[in-house]
């Protein structure tokens, strides 16, 4: 039985695999949820980043860092709720509600 | 205690001593991103059968 | 039961990050600890000194392998061995951002 996964993305060089292990863990049935945090952010910009929106169960970013990292907070990135523009809790979420936890 | 220990790129020398000392007396495997194509699949049959995983840089 | 969660800081160009996911963790009711490895901080903004107490007054703590961060910013000195030691008893640890080749 796969189990839920939740990842938390601070590299801005992870996207390949931010985006393959999504795509193997929701083939597996798992409930996904990525958050991205700091320069994690930048992977907003990628063109896969819509489709990992549709991909995952749940994408949010932290809406500081994406401000810290030089981005309009009005700008909510291609594919992403504007509820999803939130904050450290998301983090707190992954953790507590998922049963296992990835950080890329 | 199950543990995974997953590598996004060339461990420093630093992370190696911090996966010895982490891995210590446990049942360890290991995983590498740091390849050009992971078989992502494999990975997660690995993460979800143990108790922690840990994706150093 | 609080989990407990570790961030390991070796880039300083994410270490004040690092310090506010901590924080983020330990406002979530998990214990949450920051180890500031081998990169030392400039000065520090009056904002990024309350995150490193508000850390401290969550029953968390900041630790650092370098010397300079232990004078400047009151951080705990730790040893690379002892944050081994105690990353065992801890359930999520994160590598947090990318890894620094140099040790500056």
């Amino acid at each position: 039985m796969a189990k839920s996964l939740g990842i938390f993305v601070t590299s801005p060089q992870n996207m390949r695999h931010v985006m393959g292990i999504t795509k193997a863990a929701k083939a597996k049935g798992s409930k996904v949820k990525v958050f991205f945090s700091w320069y994690g952010v930048h992977l907003t910009k990628c063109k896969e980043f819509p489709a990992l929106c549709e991909l995952a169960d749940d994408v949010s970013i932290c809406v500081d860092s994406y401000k810290n990292a030089g981005y309009d907070p009005a700008d909510i990135p291609q594919g992403l709720e504007a509820k999803k523009m939130a904050t450290q809790s998301q983090h707190g979420e992954i953790i507590e509600d998922y049963e296992c936890y990835l950080t890329l | 205690m199950k543990l995974l220990n997953v590598y996004r790129s060339e461990p420093s020398d630093d992370t190696k001593k911090l996966v010895e000392i982490v891995s210590e007396g446990r049942d360890v495997e290991s995983f590498n991103l740091n390849v050009e194509s992971p078989d992502y699949d494999a990975l997660l049959d690995k993460v979800f059968t143990v108790d922690q995983t840990i994706c150093w840089w | 039961m609080s989990k407990k969660v570790g961030f390991l800081l070796v880039n300083k160009e994410y270490t004040l990050d690092g310090i506010r996911s901590t924080l983020g963790l330990a406002v979530e009711n998990m214990y949450s600890y920051a180890y500031v490895m081998n990169n030392e901080l400039a000065e520090l903004s009056d904002y990024h000194k309350e995150n490193i107490e508000w850390v401290r007054d969550m029953e968390g703590e900041v630790y650092t392998t370098v010397d300079a961060n232990v004078e400047k910013h009151g951080m705990v000195k730790i040893t690379l061995e002892e944050i081994g030691k105690q990353l065992r008893d801890l359930e999520i640890i994160i590598p947090y951002g990318i890894l620094r080749s140099d040790k500056s």
